[in-house]
C-alpha cells in the first residue's frame, strides 16, 4: 500500500499538519519580533570572501543550480543566487548563471534582473550572463566544464539538486584554481563535493541558507518551526524504537507511526475490531 | 638573489600533476579488462532477494520494466538490463518496458530486440515496449487506474488494446513487479505511486546504491543490483558471463590502485613533515 | 467533470470554446496585469497561488470515497498535465535564449565565435534529423537510407558515446580529488579515508579473495553457529561484511537522518511559497 492521501494513514497527516502549525507560528513569533538563534555555518561565511577573491582577480563567479527541475529546491537556490549577485553588484564582478531547465533559466532570468536592480546597477545586467546550455545531463557538463576552464573562473557557487555531473563541475574547478561552495540535498553528491569542493553544504543547511543570509524573521521562524519538527520526529523514533523492541514491529501502535493502512489497524485494534 | 631549492621527492609525488594519475588509471583499466582473470563474486543479499524474486514467477505473469538509463551510464546498467531481462525470458514471463528517458527509449528497445531473438519472444506477444513518458508520476498513476488509457500505444504505434501481451491486464495492478533500471532517484515514485501489491525491484548505478540502503531495510525495495558489481553477482547466479563479469576486473583493481595511490600520498605527506622537523 | 468526450460533437464544441476561452483569458489577462500596480500583481499572483496549492493540499487531505479516490483526484492528472505544457513552453524559451546568444556570438564576431558556429550546425543538425526519424516513426514521412544513416552516425555514433566519456572522466576525477583529499590531517580526515579503503575493497570480489586467501578467515559460517562463537566473530571481520555493515548500520542511518531534514526544510520551503511568506525570488 502505498501513502498517496491523508486517509492512508491520519496519523502522518496530522505529523504534517503539526509540522505546518510549528513553522507557522514560529514566523508569526519573529515576526512579532523574537530574537532568534542560528549558529555559524562556515560555508556560508565564505560567500563574501569568495566574491572578494574574484573581484580582485578580475575574474568571473559562476552560479549553477544544476540539474534541479523547477520546484522548492530551485527556488531556494535561486534564492541564494540572488543575495550573491545583489553582493556581486557592488563590486561589478562578472557572472555566469548556467542552468539545465528551461523553467528554471526563465526564473533566474528575473530573478537576477531584480537582484541588481535592488542592488542600485541595472546597467550591470546583461540578459547572456543568465543561460540555459542543455536540459541534457553531460551535454550541461561539458558546457559548464568547458566555461569553466575558458574563463578561468575565480569562484564557482554551485546549489541545487546534482547527479554525477557534480563531480565534474567541482573537479574542473579545482582544476582552474577557484573557490568552490556547495550546497545540495542530494545525499549521494555530498561526498564528491566534499573532496572536491573548499566548502559544502548539507541537507537542511541547504534550506537554512536564505535565513542565514539574510536574516529576515520568516526565514528564521520558519527553521526554528523546522527544528521544533525535527525534534518531534526524533520522540517518535526513539519512541516508536522502544516500543518495538518490547512489543515487536508488528504491533499495531508501530504500524500507526508509519505504516500506510496504520491508522485503521491501531483504532481496530483499540476498539476492539468496531 | 636566493635561489628556489629543487623540490623533494616527496613534495613532487605530493604536488604530482592530475594527468600522470589519469594515465596510470587508463592504463590499469585496460591492462586488468584484457586480464583473464576471474574471481568468483560474493553474492550479496540484496542480490539474492532480486533474483529470488524473479525465480518465483511463473510462467504467464507479467512484469514492468523501467529503463530509464541513457548512454552515460551503460557500462553499469547495460549488464544489468541484460541480466534481468535474460532471466524474465529464461521464466517465460511476459514483460513491458517503459523509460522516462528519450534515449533509453531507443536503447532499451534494441537491446531487448537483439536478446528476444536469442530467446525466441515474439514482440506484441510476449514483450513490449511502451516508449518514452516525459513525466513519471503522472504515468504510474494514471497505469495504476488504467493502463490502456494511459499507454494509449506502444513505441511501433500499434494501440494498447490490439496488443496480444496485454491480454487481460487493466492496470499495473495485473502486474506481478516493477524492476527499475536507471541511474536516476526514480525508485522513490515508484515506491510511493505503485499498487499495494506491486513488488518493486531496483538496478542502480553504484553512486545511487548508497540511497537505496533504507528502502531495502524496510522493504520497501525487495532485492537490488548496484551496478556493474551486482550485474557481475547476478550472473553468477544465472550461470552466464556477460557484460558484469567482464568489467569487475576493471573496477576492482581501478580501486585497489586508488588505495595504493592515497596510500603513498600520504606517506609522502608523512615523510615531508618528517623532514621539516628535522 | 474533469473530462470531455471528443468523439462527440457537443465535446468537440465544448473543448474548441474551452480552448478559445482559454487564449483570451490569457492574451486578455497580459495587458490587464500590465496596468496592475505592482501591489495588485503581487495580491494577484499570492491569491492564484493559494488556489493551486489549495487544490493539491484538499485532494490530499480530503477523505477517500472509492477506490483510494476522492472528488478531486480525478483533477490531479489534468493539473500535472497543465505543469507539462508549461514547461514545455519554457523549454522553447531557453532554446531561444540558446539560439540567440550564439547567433549574436557569430554575428558581432566575439571572442570564440568559432563554438558558436559549432553549436548552431549541430542544433540544427541534429534537430532536422530527430524530428525526421520520429515522423519517420510514425510513418508520416518516409524512411530513408540518409535519414537511417544521418540519424545513426548523430545518435549511435556520436552523441552515445560523447555521453559516455563524459560519463567515463567522472572515474578519472574522482581519483585525483580522492589523492587530494585523503590525507591524514586530523582524525575525521583518517577515518574518512579509512572507511573508504574498506568499502572500496570489500564491495569488490577481490576484498573476499583478500579475506580468505591472505587473513584466513571463513568463506561461510555454519548455519546452526552461535552468534558469538569464534566462527561467527571472524567472519564478520570479512571485508565484505565489514564494508556491508558500514553501509548498512553507519551510512543508512545517517542518510535517513539527512533525509528527515532536508524532507521538513522542503516541507517547510513549500508552505512559505504556498501563503507567499517567501520572498527571496518574487
Amino acid at each position: 500500500m502505498s501513502y498517496q492521501h491523508a486517509a492512508d494513514n491520519w496519523f502522518s497527516a496530522i505529523i504534517i499538519a503539526i509540522i505546518a502549525m510549528a513553522v507557522l507560528l514560529n514566523i508569526f513569533r519573529a515576526r512579532g519580533g523574537a530574537q532568534l538563534y542560528i549558529r555559524r555555518i562556515p560555508g556560508l561565511d565564505a560567500i563574501d570572501e569568495a566574491i572578494g577573491r574574484s573581484t580582485e582577480m578580475g575574474r568571473p563567479v559562476t552560479m549553477i543550480p544544476g540539474l534541479t527541475a523547477f520546484g522548492v529546491v530551485a527556488v531556494q537556490a535561486l534564492t541564494i543566487f540572488k543575495y550573491i549577485t545583489k553582493q556581486i553588484a557592488k563590486f561589478a564582478t562578472p557572472m555566469r548563471l548556467l542552468t539545465a531547465n528551461p523553467t528554471v533559466y526563465a526564473v533566474a532570468q528575473e530573478a537576477i534582473h531584480d537582484a541588481y536592480n535592488e542592488a542600485g546597477r541595472p546597467d550591470l545586467y546583461d540578459p547572456d550572463n543568465v543561460r540555459f546550455l542543455s536540459d541534457r545531463q553531460f551535454a550541461f557538463a561539458s558546457g559548464v566544464a568547458g566555461l569553466i576552464q575558458r574563463e578561468r573562473v575565480a569562484a564557482s557557487f554551485m546549489f541545487g539538486e546534482f547527479y554525477a555531473e557534480s563531480l565534474i563541475f567541482a573537479e574542473t574547478g579545482n582544476i582552474v584554481g577557484a573557490i568552490q561552495i556547495a550546497g545540495t540535498t542530494s545525499f549521494t553528491q555530498v561526498p564528491f563535493f566534499v573532496a572536491a569542493c573548499d566548502y559544502t553544504i548539507i541537507g537542511d543547511e541547504f534550506y537554512a541558507t536564505s535565513a542565514y543570509l539574510s536574516r529576515e524573521p520568516v526565514l528564521l521562524g520558519s527553521l526554528v518551526g523546522q527544528d521544533i519538527a525535527k525534534f518531534l520526529f526524533a520522540l517518535t523514533i526513539a519512541v516508536g524504537a522502544v516500543f518495538a523492541t518490547l512489543k515487536g514491529v508488528d504491533h499495531p501502535f508501530i504500524k500507526l507511526l508509519g505504516m500506510p493502512g496504520g491508522w485503521d489497524t491501531f483504532w481496530n485494534a483499540v476498539l476492539g475490531g468496531r | 638573489m636566493q635561489e628556489m631549492r629543487p623540490l623533494t621527492v616527496w613534495e613532487r609525488m605530493l604536488a604530482i600533476d592530475r594527468r600522470w594519475l589519469y594515465l596510470t588509471l587508463f592504463v590499469s583499466i585496460i591492462v586488468f579488462l584484457l586480464l583473464p582473470v576471474r574471481l568468483p563474486a560474493v553474492i550479496s543479499p540484496p542480490v539474492r532477494k532480486f533474483y529470488d524474486a524473479i525465480e518465483r514467477l511463473q510462467p504467464g505473469d507479467i512484469v514492468m520494466v523501467s529503463s530509464n538509463w541513457s548512454a552515460s551510464t551503460i557500462a553499469e546498467n547495460q549488464p544489468q538490463l541484460e541480466a534481468v531481462l535474460r532471466h524474465l525470458m529464461r521464466k517465460k514471463v511476459r514483460f513491458t518496458l517503459m523509460s522516462v528517458e528519450a534515449q533509453s527509449r531507443d536503447i532499451s528497445l534494441r537491446l531487448a530486440n537483439r536478446l528476444a531473438k536469442e530467446f525466441g519472444y515474439e514482440y506484441g506477444k510476449d514483450w513490449v515496449h511502451f516508449g518514452f513518458y516525459t513525466d513519471l508520476i503522472v504515468a504510474i498513476k494514471g497505469m495504476t487506474n488504467d493502463l490502456p488509457a494511459t499507454v494509449k500505444q506502444d513505441v511501433k504505434g500499434t494501440p494498447a488494446s490490439q496488443l496480444e501481451v496485454l491480454k487481460g491486464v487493466k492496470s499495473l495492478k495485473d502486474y506481478k513487479m516493477v524492476i527499475d533500471v536507471t541511474p536516476s532517484s526514480t525508485v522513490p515514485y515508484w515506491i510511493s505511486y505503485r499498487p499495494k501489491n506491486l513488488i518493486v525491484l531496483y538496478c542502480p548505478t553504484s553512486v545511487m546504491a548508497a540511497e537505496a540502503y533504507t528502502f531495502l531495510d524496510s522493504g520497501q525495495i525487495e532485492g537490488m543490483i548496484t551496478g556493474a558489481k551486482g550485474a557481475q553477482e547476478y550472473e553468477q547466479l544465472l550461470g552466464i558471463v556477460g557484460l558484469g563479469t567482464r568489467f569487475i576486473n576493471g573496477i576492482q583493481f581501478s580501486h585497489v590502485l586508488i588505495i595504493l595511490t592515497i596510500l603513498l600520498g600520504n606517506l609522502a605527506l608523512f615523510m615531508q613533515r618528517l623532514s621539516r622537523e628535522a | 467533470m474533469w473530462q470531455i468526450d471528443t468523439t462527440t460533437l457537443s465535446g468537440k464544441v465544448s473543448m474548441a470554446l474551452i480552448v478559445l476561452g482559454a487564449f483570451v483569458l490569457a492574451f486578455g489577462l497580459i495587458p490587464v496585469l500590465q496596468t496592475l500596480p505592482p501591489r495588485g500583481r503581487r495580491a494577484l499572483i499570492a491569491v492564484v497561488t493559494f488556489l493551486v496549492g489549495a487544490f493539491f493540499a484538499a485532494e490530499f487531505f480530503m477523505p477517500l470515497t472509492q477506490d483510494d479516490k476522492n472528488y478531486l483526484t480525478p483533477g490531479i492528472q489534468p493539473a500535472q498535465n497543465a505543469l507539462q505544457i508549461i514547461g514545455s513552453l519554457a523549454l522553447g524559451l531557453g532554446t531561444y535564449g540558446l539560439v540567440r546568444l550564439h547567433l549574436r556570438n557569430v554575428v558581432q564576431k566575439r571572442g570564440q565565435w568559432g563554438y558558436s558556429v559549432v553549436l548552431l550546425i549541430a542544433f540544427v543538425t541534429m534537430a532536422t534529423f530527430s524530428i525526421w526519424n520520429t515522423l519517420a516513426e510514425k510513418r508520416i514521412l518516409a524512411r530513408t537510407p540518409l535519414l537511417d544513416r544521418g540519424f545513426s552516425l548523430l545518435f549511435d555514433y556520436t552523441l552515445i558515446q560523447l555521453d559516455a566519456a563524459m560519463f567515463s572522466i567522472i572515474a578519472f576525477y574522482i581519483y585525483s580529488a580522492a589523492y587530494r583529499a585523503f590525507r591524514i590531517r586530523s582524525i575525521e580526515a583518517s577515518i574518512l579515508m579509512f572507511t573508504a579503503m574498506v568499502v572500496m575493497i570489500g564491495i569488490v570480489p577481490l576484498g573476499a579473495y583478500m579475506s580468505e586467501q591472505l587473513f584466513g578467515l571463513p568463506r561461510e559460517v555454519p548455519p546452526n553457529a552461535h552468534p558469538f562463537s569464534l566462527e561467527a566473530i571472524l567472519y564478520s571481520l570479512r571485508l565484505p561484511e565489514i564494508a556491508d555493515w558500514i553501509l548498512k548500520q553507519l551510512n543508512a542511518p545517517v542518510q535517513r537522518a539527512i533525509e528527515f531534514g532536508v524532507g521538513i526544510g522542503g516541507l517547510a520551503m513549500a508552505i512559505r511559497l504556498w501563503l507567499s511568506l517567501e520572498r527571496g525570488i518574487t
